[in-house]
């Protein structure tokens, strides 16, 4: 394999990317409405409750990690089943896997410049105006460079289930319910929603052993630095979870998706 | 490349079929219910026992009515798909055992789809197709160079390919498609949609780059004027068996006895076609059965015409 490769489809994903102002901007918009509705849903909440601490989360946690949550959320959210529903609608797809590189690894690395351009455009912004409006609620230190990693990792799991997912519908040939099926869970299981703390202790026991808390629930504990994060005997095992699975879905997602190409049969032309 | 290495033929097919296995569906809404767990397959044939040599630089044409086997040959040959008899090689390599390897070695250009990044200018493209493909700088700016001489190519360097014309995009596309200097390139109807002053851009521009480049040509195509034009050779297939593969000369004399008889008759405007096999019926006669009826203020006769042959061909 080569870097050059892979640097030239980053660097063309941040050009298309940044072609798309007005769909960043209109991103940032519907987020600030979603956030409002969280703001006062979770008040609501804490309310009713008739405590200040619930599951040891104070209001202003919840709030910081909900809205972390959902900047994460648009920074590796990806539509890969879309477009390769797409793609195999169209026969496009050929084109792809015509390139003279993995078409999965040619799929990750096509997705990977929108990456890099929300991380700046997004959620940078979103993380600084959390910091400044809460005073030092979050630590500024090695914890953001464990952050980055543990990150990285979570894009490679969720690019993995994505591809699952996308490689699932390669036989069925229908994408819509399949793919709801997959946003329903991962938003309920990966904390993306609701905190993971707000479990119930048995629900919470499974949850924690899934891919899905691999995506969104500990890069955002790592850098808020919960649960035992912030010494090292917390933060290894926690990024030793999240390599085990991307490990895993990566040789499950290679197997699937070799055995699924040979059966596709690309749609006319 | 390997591609002036050896003499040996750019693709060779040998006995080559491929079946697919296809869902019998029933009528209705319980029908549709019932298929739910069906196992009731059948099986399609869609390419029977075809063999085929294609020699370097060679442009053959790759004719079949819709739902022939075309595509799935070209999948098959792309090592997008799998036979499921047979062996085939392209340029020493067996595609479906060895796709990335073979991608490095082939151009594709589908006439309805694009390879080219949607909002980005071509030269953007033209950037990252070098990468991808690992061309060498001067390589690469010797290609441009070859594709200036060819083409205008300023007009639509700079443009993003979503802002361009059709004829440009398929113009573009081309272009795509031969920058990694592939010793094989598929063209699936590249004139489609194109009028008549950009279809034969495209030729000259497919014939300039066959003959600098030695690059063997595969063209599928429905526009008999694209293989008049291009193909020294061709191939024709019919529910996935090859019927003909001759030059393109044995095919006019194969047919050498057919002519277009054109009438323009008294009254009317139009001219009247009609295709005679001089063997069973006398050009002559015909024009004599006519006149007892009409008037005729014109007459041409003309050498049956490639679109006649293939329609022949196709017709059995």
């Amino acid at each position: 394999m080569n870097l050059k490769r892979f640097a030239a489809l980053t660097k063309a994903g941040i050009q298309e990317s940044l072609q798309y102002r007005l769909g960043t901007a209109v991103t940032l918009f519907s987020n600030l409405i979603y956030l409002a509705l969280v703001y006062f849903l979770w008040k609501a909440i804490y309310a009713s409750s008739g405590k200040d601490v619930v599951r040891g989360m104070t209001f202003e946690d919840t709030m910081i990690y909900l809205i972390l949550a959902t900047a994460l959320f648009n920074f590796l959210e990806q539509f890969i089943v879309w477009d390769m529903s797409r793609s195999i609608q169209s026969g496009k797809i050929i084109l792809d896997l015509l390139k003279p590189m993995k078409y999965r690894i040619y799929t990750f690395w096509s997705y990977s410049g929108a990456h890099v351009v929300q991380f700046f455009l997004t959620f940078t912004p979103t993380f600084i105006i959390v910091c400044l409006l809460t005073g030092g609620a979050i630590h500024i230190g090695v914890n953001l460079l464990f952050f980055v990693l543990s990150t990285v990792l979570a894009l490679v799991v969720n690019f993995n289930i994505e591809m699952l997912v996308a490689t699932l519908c390669l036989y069925t040939e229908s994408t819509w319910g399949i793919n709801i099926v997959k946003e329903t869970i991962v938003l309920l299981l990966s904390g993306v929603s609701i905190p993971l703390a707000f479990f119930p202790e048995t629900i919470r026991g499974i949850v924690s052993i899934l891919p899905f808390r691999a995506v969104y629930d500990i890069p955002l504990t790592i850098l808020l630095q919960k649960n035992g994060a912030d010494q090292l005997s917390g933060l290894l095992p926690m990024l030793g979870m999240q390599l085990c699975w991307v490990v895993i879905l990566t040789i499950a997602g290679n197997l699937f998706f070799n055995h699924a190409v040979r059966k596709i049969t690309v749609n006319g032309g | 490349m390997s591609k002036q290495a050896s003499n040996e033929p750019a693709i060779v097919m040998e006995h080559v079929s491929k079946n697919f296995k296809v869902l019998n569906r029933r009528e209705g809404l319980s029908g549709s219910i019932k298929d739910l767990f069906s196992r009731d397959y059948k099986t399609l044939q869609a390419v029977s026992d075809v063999s085929l040599t294609v020699g370097r630089g060679e442009i053959i044409g790759y004719l079949g009515p819709n739902g022939a086997g075309k595509s799935t040959t070209i999948k098959m040959i792309t090592g997008v798909l799998e036979p499921s008899e047979g062996k085939i090689m392209v340029n020493g390599v067996v595609p479906y055992q060895n796709r990335t390897r073979n991608s490095e070695q082939i151009g594709v250009v589908f006439g309805q789809r694009s390879q080219l990044w949607w909002s980005l200018p071509l030269i953007e493209s033209f950037n990252l197709l070098r990468d991808i493909y690992l061309v060498e700088e001067k390589e690469y700016k010797d290609m441009l160079e070859l594709y200036r001489s060819l083409v205008d190519l300023e007009p639509i360097l700079h443009k993003p390919v979503r802002q361009m014309s059709l004829g440009q995009r398929t113009l573009s596309d081309i272009l795509a498609a031969f920058l990694h200097n592939p010793a094989i390139v598929f063209l699936d109807e590249p004139t489609i949609g194109l009028d008549v002053a950009m279809k034969s851009k495209i030729r000259d521009l497919i014939l300039g780059l066959n003959a600098q480049k030695k690059t063997t040509v595969i063209l599928t195509t429905h526009d008999m004027g694209d293989v008049d034009a291009l193909c020294k050779r061709v191939v024709i297939i019919d529910k996935g068996k090859k019927i003909y593969d001759n030059d393109m000369d044995h095919l006019k004399t194969f047919f050498g006895s057919y002519r277009t008889l054109r009438m323009r008759l008294d009254g009317e405007d139009e001219w009247t076609e009609r295709v005679i096999d001089e063997n069973k019926t006398d050009v002559m006669k015909e024009i004599e059965k006519t006149q007892k009826e009409h008037k005729i203020k014109d007459i041409q006769v003309q050498e049956i015409s490639t679109e006649e042959i293939i329609k022949k061909i196709y017709e059995g």
